[in-house]
């Protein structure tokens, strides 16, 4: 009976049925081949990104912070979406570390989270290090200050006194574990207005954590201003909420999901407004910003690798999409029959 | 076969052991999937004690030594007193004395709540305060492409974003007027343009949606094919 139900159906309803195993099938094969293409292929499948002014103003803002200065990174991601967030923290790590910014790293949304992003430091690091670029050193340059259960209490107290805040965590340094206050990383932060920057990485709701506790006072790095010293990169997922939060002035910039990472390497490489780049990156809010890139040193990486095989898929999903209606189409209208 | 190497197979095995449920269930994936869950519990049970709860409650309550080991920052006894406190949310499992349970759960709800005032102003006020919009231009049409806006300028091309950013405000905002019935042609009008943007909103989150699960399957093919394969594997 069901062999001669299936014998029965039309074109149109068998382009409506695909077995599923068949269209994960075809998706796998096609993403397959994209980051395998991008791989050989390299600078020829770098496919053109123009990055948006929440992404601009982000990438000029942690390249304006003073060098020596302390940024905050709280990274809440695990490898669960390693996709998006791993490429957004290693873009910003690349920068903190050639321009020799002092970061120091905790989590308030996960446990796994701490581990999940010194594995991510220590890949940059050896990276540099490959490139015989100064090595990053834990406790001088960098320090982990691990995983709060209570975000909203964290957050909350961290606000209030910063110093009291993390009290008692120590971490390691040559001499063995030592308090985190004796690191150049936190010596001289006193309050939270003494941080350069304070970043949220993020696959959750944790920004609003940060929105509805702390408050940054305006400050300025040079002539550059900065209205507010917090920062998100955020998954696909988060970014549309995230949003209003970057257009109601809470943030300092924004980058999200897999095209925030492009946007950065973009940027990475060819500045804002800088004509020494290869290509010009405008920013038309302000023309007279500019901002340098690093053409020559490794900016297109994570992002760009993934870049291709995401317009691929979305090219397939499409795809899908357009058959499955088409298929509905010659089922309603009768044709296709017996094809 | 160095270290890393065996580290990325594992990897890969159990990125293939848990795709394998997309053709169908078998007790591959489910081998995989009942590994994964102990390790991460674990995980999360060991860090919590590593990352969390010895610097900042036990250190803390007993104080730390110093890098040559001689006694460094005092111990504070009253972080005992946290510790019953916890416990008692354990009571959730008895049931002659759940109600012990509530008291933890009162606390925490009372340390919320007394937050919410703050956090709802920090939050929302600023995001009100950018929805009030000039839309009466007072300059050239367009942004000119040399020199970019000129400070205290609003270009009509300016003023027309405005003006769809407000109308899409008032019309989803309408949307929500639940407590009368809205019965001038204009208020329905109103309501029936809220419900469509909003439908055009949520297509917009939908395809950020479909984005980032796109990217976490890339990111699988991208271990599996070249930091397993390619790079790990056959060193190319």
């Amino acid at each position: 009976m069901a062999d001669l139900a299936q014998e029965e159906r039309t074109f149109g309803e068998k382009l409506q049925s695909l077995p599923r195993q068949v269209l994960y099938l075809i998706l796998i094969v096609v993403i397959s081949a994209s980051v395998i293409a991008s791989k050989f292929a390299g600078p020829a499948l770098v496919l053109p990104n123009k990055p948006g002014n929440n992404a601009i103003e982000f990438y000029a803002t942690v390249m304006n912070v003073p060098e020596g200065s302390t940024v905050a990174i709280q990274s809440d991601w695990t490898n669960s979406t390693r996709g998006e967030s791993a490429g957004q923290l290693e873009s910003l790590l690349r920068i903190l570390m050639r321009r020799n910014v002092k970061f120091m790293v905790y989590s308030l949304a996960d446990p796994q989270a701490p581990q999940v992003a010194r594995d991510t430091i220590a890949r940059i690091t050896l990276e540099r290090k490959l490139k015989g670029e100064r090595e990053y050193k834990r406790w001088d340059d960098w320090i982990s200050l691990g995983f709060f259960p209570n975000g909203e209490g964290t957050a909350k107290s961290i606000q209030s006194d910063i110093r009291k805040a993390f009290k008692g965590k120590r971490d390691v340094s040559p001499e063995g574990p030592r308090d985190v206050y004796q690191s150049p990383v936190l010596k001289n932060i006193q309050t939270l207005d003494d941080l350069g920057l304070y970043i949220n990485i993020t696959a959750s709701k944790t920004i609003d954590v940060l929105i509805e506790r702390l408050k940054f006072k305006p400050a300025r790095f040079g002539d550059f201003e900065v209205k507010n010293k917090l920062g998100s990169m955020c998954t696909g997922v988060m970014g549309p909420e995230t949003v209003n939060y970057y257009s109601a002035g809470l943030l300092f910039g924004l980058v999200v999901g897999l095209n925030g990472v492009v946007e950065m390497e973009t940027l990475m490489e060819n500045g804002v407004n800088w004509p020494e780049g290869k290509k010009t990156v405008e920013y038309a809010k302000d023309k007279q910003l500019v901002v340098p890139g690093w053409t020559g040193k490794q900016n297109y990486a994570r992002g760009t690798s993934y870049y291709f095989a995401l317009h691929t898929g979305m090219a397939l999903l499409i795809l899908a999409v357009l058959a499955g209606n088409i298929g509905m189409w010659l089922a309603r209208s009768g044709k296709g029959k017996n094809a | 076969m160095d270290f890393t190497w065996i580290k990325l197979t594992i990897g890969a095995i159990a990125t293939i052991g848990l795709y394998s449920v997309l053709y169908r269930e078998n007790k591959f994936y489910r081998l995989i999937e009942h590994i994964y869950l102990g390790l991460a519990a674990g995980w999360s049970i060991t860090a919590l004690w590593t990352e969390s709860l010895k610097s900042t409650w036990w250190d803390k309550m007993v104080g730390t030594p110093t890098a040559s080991g001689q006694p460094g920052t005092p111990g504070y006894w009253a972080y005992i007193l946290l510790l019953p406190i916890g416990l008692m949310a354990y009571f959730v499992f008895s049931r002659k004395n759940n109600w012990v349970s509530r008291i933890p759960i009162g606390i925490i709800l009372g340390l919320w709540a007394g937050q919410q005032a703050d956090a709802w102003s920090k939050k929302f006020l600023p995001q009100i305060a950018a929805s009030m919009k000039p839309i009466i231009p007072n300059d050239a049409f367009i942004v000119p492409a040399g020199t970019g806006p000129t400070p205290g300028s609003l270009y009509v091309s300016q003023a027309v974003t405005n003006i769809i950013f407000l109308v899409t405000l008032l019309s989803v905002l309408s949307y929500f007027l639940f407590s009368f019935e809205l019965k001038t042609r204009f208020m329905k009008g109103m309501t029936t343009t809220g419900r469509w943007l909003m439908m055009i909103g949520f297509g917009a989150i939908f395809g950020n949606t479909v984005m980032t699960r796109f990217t976490l399957l890339i990111d699988r093919m991208y271990f599996i094919w070249i930091e397993w394969l390619i790079t790990g594997t056959f060193k190319m």
